[in-house]
Parts: C-alpha cells; sequence; structure tokens
C-alpha cells in the first residue's frame, strides 16, 4: 500500500466569515496535522506573502476587505505565478474571472468536507504545490 | 483551474446549517478515524477539539431553541426527537474530545462511541460517505 506523505506544507486561508474561515482551518488542520495561518483581509495576507518565508498553498474568499480575492489573485499571479491560489466564492461569475487570471482552483460555495479533503489529495499529497 | 465544491446552479453563500452540518459530518469523520485507529498528533488534536466544542456549544444552542419552542406550545413527538438528536450531537462531541485529550477509552467507551456514531449516521442518511483517505493515516 502506498502511504501518502504530507510535507511540512504552509497553508493560508484569508476569509472575514469568521464561521466559514475557522471551519476551513479546522478542516485543513486536521488534514494535514500543521499549523494553518489566517487572515481576515487581503492586505495583512499581502503582506504576508511578500515576506521571504515558505508558503504553498492560498484560500481566499472573494469577498474580503482591503484587497478582494480577485484583486489579491491577480497580484500574486504576477509577482509569484508559482504560488498556488484556491480562490473561494457564493458568486458563480467569480469562476470564469478566477479562470482568465490563473487561479489553480476554484472552490464554489457551499463546500464540504470532501472537497476540502479532495483538495488536501490533489494540491497537498500528490505534490502539486510548490513555493 | 479545477473546480471543487457546489454545481454551478447551486453556487451560494454558506449559512449556518451549511456549517452545522459540515462540522457534524468532520466530527463523524474523526470519530470514525479514530476507531480506526489513525494517528492523532498536535495540530490534529487541537483541530478535533475546536470541532468538538464548537459542535457541543451549537447543540446546546439548538437544543435550548427547542426546548424554549416547547415550552410555549404542546410538544410534538418530531420536537423531541430533534431534542434527542442534538443530545446525541452533543455526547458525541464529548467522546470526541474525550480521545483527542487522551483520556482512557475501554471496550465499553469504545461501543458506546460505536453505537451513538451509527446513530447519528443513521438519522443524518450518512451512508458510505467516509472513504478512507490515506493522508489521515499519517500523522
Amino acid at each position: 500500500m502506498r502511504w501518502a506523505i504530507i510535507s511540512n506544507v504552509k497553508i493560508i486561508v484569508i476569509d472575514d466569515d469568521k464561521l466559514v474561515r475557522n471551519f476551513l482551518v479546522t478542516t485543513l488542520e486536521y488534514s494535514v496535522n500543521r499549523d494553518i495561518l489566517t487572515f481576515d483581509n487581503g492586505f495583512s495576507a499581502w503582506v504576508y506573502i511578500n515576506k521571504p518565508e515558505p508558503l504553498d498553498l492560498i484560500f481566499s474568499d472573494a469577498n474580503i476587505p482591503e484587497i478582494d480575492g480577485i484583486k489579491l489573485l491577480s497580484q500574486i499571479k504576477k509577482k509569484y505565478p508559482k504560488k498556488k491560489y484556491i480562490l473561494m466564492s457564493g458568486n458563480p461569475a467569480h469562476e470564469k474571472i478566477a479562470n482568465q487570471l490563473g487561479a489553480d482552483a476554484f472552490l464554489a460555495k457551499p463546500f464540504t468536507v470532501y472537497d476540502i479533503f479532495d483538495i488536501v489529495q490533489k494540491f497537498v499529497v500528490e505534490g502539486e504545490s510548490t513555493t | 483551474m479545477q473546480k471543487f465544491g457546489a454545481h454551478t446552479h447551486n453556487i451560494r453563500e454558506m449559512d449556518m446549517d451549511d456549517i452545522f452540518l459540515s462540522r457534524l459530518k468532520l466530527l463523524v469523520i474523526m470519530a470514525k478515524a479514530f476507531l480506526d485507529g489513525c494517528p492523532l498528533g498536535e495540530n490534529r488534536c487541537r483541530a478535533i477539539l475546536e470541532n468538538a466544542r464548537h459542535m457541543e456549544s451549537e447543540a446546546v444552542i439548538l437544543g435550548s431553541l427547542l426546548s424554549k419552542f416547547k415550552q410555549d406550545s404542546i410538544s410534538t413527538g418530531a420536537m423531541d426527537f430533534d431534542h434527542l438528536f442534538y443530545q446525541r450531537v452533543k455526547l458525541l462531541a464529548a467522546m470526541v474530545k474525550a480521545f483527542a485529550q487522551a483520556h482512557p477509552l475501554g471496550s465499553h467507551r469504545r461501543k458506546s462511541l460505536q453505537d451513538n456514531l451509527d446513530i447519528i449516521c443513521r438519522i443524518m442518511m450518512f451512508k458510505g460517505e467516509f472513504v478512507r483517505r490515506q493522508f489521515l493515516e499519517v500523522a
């Protein structure tokens, strides 16, 4: 049996909706058994992302204050094209925009535990995340 | 770009019911994984405790809302059923907290945990969804 190996992955979650953010963080923390960093606005997240710290995976809601998730996606993909960005939204129109801007995944709300597990499988276990 | 989550025609913002149901499924997965011998670890324990505490308080809030409603009207079988369900969720949360805090289990508690899980899964019609994920088998 091939064992799944979880690397020392660094994940951040950006969402100002505390209920959704906490649920996502709990599920991710349980899945990968690592600390998850959180932000409730795009500006603080952008400041952190610009630090020379390893960062593998970014989950961001589209509607966040300061710098919204779509603008943040655009900025990150221009400056750090290898960082993996997953845009979350309850607006179907954001899917096309996310695709155009180079998002690695679109997480449509409402999402479930299994959707998060699938993302962990794809981007963490199968080694598609890179710094 | 990969897509996850709701189908396009079902996309909407998440509400409290979505969160409650998802967290309940996560609680069930956490309990089943533990019973199956999946390893814990510091972060995992913290996540388990956070989820269990959240569900415990949500179950109390929902249960007390039902109790208040009961006082104001004639009790029906359906409301008693709901009340019992929320008590079972609260019990599951307490059971999950116990193993996350490394309290001793024993065969009777293990059976009680399994029985409570089975009943909750039956009520919620969680059937065969809990396919084991390999990444839960490593810490």
